[in-house]
């Protein structure tokens, strides 16, 4: 049992770490870094659940894979964003970005 | 032959190993043979002065060197010599040998970066380039040979490769596992990441003295533990007649790491947009194709 | 019961959180991304301490790339701001600070309080964990891995098509 809990705990703190990242940096690709990282706890409980809970149900190590695709395509489109946004208005601080404003 | 014995052979020939391929470096450029000419760089830049350039980063200047050949040694600790004797026989050990080569980039990465000048820094981010480009068609030939073996044990492989050797099996895959071997040990003429010619030694050029010697070490061990990765994977590991299995393997390596330093010796180095266009272009389409051509066989 | 299993699960984890917390304290931008690296690879030691050997390799291999990919990304678009000293590059860092504690404190108390069940000790071995996931993704859950596989797809072109330069060329 303190073995899943434990598992939990680090996860946790992971997720909190990156949703202050993603709720304080300005840089876009900071912001990616954060996401990453909430991901990455997301990852760490859904292996938790698979060793300590159901080792017989593989659907969990699908689901991890899925959560690792999820995080490659994220890298993707967010560096192309990121490209896209340094051609066209010279940096990625999202401070600038205040056309995003409705 | 006991354990214990023949794990201390096969470290002998490890480390006679690592001294050959530095004779055939070393014959490779200067084109003259010098059996004590690696002894004598070795005490050269054993001795050396230690030169740290202004500014740089320290963390990474120690730890990159300490990262190139520790990943190196984990590789070689997965790697079957024969039969029985490997160091630890993992169940995955054809993925691993693709995630350990993946953290020589980031230690030629942080090594690029730490030692902030610019020639270092150029060679950094050409090796990140080179090394991503070619880990992509490496995992896609192993996962032939996986398909091949039906396990991703590499005692598996060795012992899937019985009645026929995967180099005449799948001969696409094993041409691109041999360049793409020689892309990431960055042996000319893929040595864009320390091209002496034009980067002044790249990403090695501010490095002196014991750091060098890491990186220069754990390169010859690159060359020696990719080696033994081909015959593993595509010349048949420890078979063959009368003599005992580890000398096989150790004697197919050699041959294999003569070739790399023959094919380095023959061709001029490569321009850095050629390397990644053919990757790209031609490599990931024919692994892929290799891939269909294995399964297609192995349905027959 | 303290066993090797607990001692390595916090030995990891802890290296998992500070390299975490490295990432959005240090001013230079190739440390951020290599210490994402190395929160990445604790968090895949993480797996191979669960004993999810193929889950935890492919995410110590995965994690290499990408983060190298993000530090050559962040040198391009930031300059690194590591050579022009400590630069502020955060906002709002009250209420980020507060969220942060709060959804962490929410999390690890349904972790305590909830009634998880029975835990089961036995896992398959590697290698016929390798066995059961091929056999799961080919069989039962083939839809979902071909749609992520679409995705992919659909992700490549997206984003090429977002960065291609919108000038014209002849």
């Amino acid at each position: 049992m303190e073995l899943l809990i434990t598992a939990l705990i680090i996860a946790a703190v992971l997720f909190g770490i990156g949703l202050y990242g993603v709720l304080s940096q300005t840089n876009l690709v900071m912001i990616m870094m954060g996401i990453e990282l909430m991901l990455g706890a997301a990852m760490v409980n859904l292996v938790a659940f698979w060793r300590y809970l159901h080792p017989e149900a593989f659907s969990i190590q699908m689901f991890v894979l899925v959560a690792m695709t999820v995080m490659a395509l994220e890298g993707a489109v967010g560096f192309a964003i990121a490209t896209q946004r340094f051609r066209t208005s010279g940096s990625v601080e999202m401070e600038e970005s205040a056309e995003l404003k409705g | 032959m006991t354990p214990f014995l023949s794990g201390f052979m096969i470290t002998l020939l490890f480390v006679g190993g690592v001294y050959f391929v530095a004779v055939l470096e070393r014959c490779s450029m200067t084109g003259n043979v010098s059996w004590s000419g690696p002894a004598r760089s070795f005490l050269l830049l054993f001795a050396q002065e230690e030169i740290k350039t202004r500014k740089h980063d320290k963390v990474f200047f120690e730890t990159a060197p300490i990262l190139f050949i520790g990943v190196i040694l984990l590789t070689i600790s997965i790697l079957p010599f024969g039969r029985g004797s490997v160091i630890i026989d993992l169940g995955t050990g054809a993925l691993f040998i693709n995630a350990a080569l993946v953290y020589v980039m980031v230690s030629l990465l942080m090594a690029g970066w730490a030692v902030n000048g610019v020639y270092a820094m150029i060679g950094g981010w050409r090796a990140l380039a080179q090394l991503i480009a070619y880990s992509m068609p490496v995992v896609m030939v192993l996962t032939a040979t996986v398909m091949r073996a039906e396990s991703m044990f590499l005692t598996d492989i060795v012992e899937s490769q019985q009645s026929l050797w995967n180099i005449l099996y799948q001969p696409v895959g094993f041409i691109l596992f041999y360049i793409s071997a020689l892309a990431i040990t960055f042996l000319p003429p893929f040595d864009l990441p320390v091209a002496e010619g034009e980067l002044a030694g790249g990403v090695w050029a501010d490095l002196t003295g014991a750091r060098k010697l890491l990186f220069r070490l754990g390169r010859l061990a690159l060359v020696l533990t990719l080696s033994v990765a081909v015959v593993v994977l595509y010349l048949g590991g420890w078979m063959g007649p009368w003599l005992p299995g580890f000398v096989w393997t150790f004697l197919k390596t050699l041959l294999v790491a003569a070739s790399f330093f023959a094919v380095g010796h023959f061709i001029p180095r490569i321009r850095h947009d050629h390397l990644l266009e053919y990757n790209w272009k031609y490599g990931v389409p024919l692994a892929l194709y290799n891939i269909f051509q294995v399964g297609v066989v192995l349905l027959l | 019961m303290i066993s090797i299993q607990l001692i390595l699960l916090i030995i990891f984890g802890l290296a998992a959180i500070w390299f975490g917390w490295r990432v959005f304290m240090t001013s230079s931008m190739v440390r951020s991304a290599l210490s994402l690296l190395g929160s990445m690879v604790a968090i895949g030691i993480l797996f191979l301490v669960m004993e999810a050997e193929f889950l935890g390799v492919l995410q110590i291999m995965m994690m290499g790339t990408e983060m190298s990919i993000m530090a050559i990304f962040m040198m391009m678009y930031m300059m690194d701001p590591g050579g022009l000293g400590n630069m502020d590059m955060s906002h709002q860092k009250k209420i980020s600070i507060a969220a942060g504690v709060v959804v962490t404190v929410l999390i690890v108390g349904v972790a305590l309080f909830a009634d998880w069940g029975t835990i089961v000790t036995q896992v398959p071995t590697p290698h016929e964990q390798n066995r059961m996931l091929g056999m799961e993704i080919l069989k039962r859950s083939m839809m979902i891995f071909e749609t992520a596989g679409v995705t992919i797809l659909t992700g490549m072109i997206a984003s090429i098509a977002v960065a291609l330069s919108i000038k014209k060329q002849r």
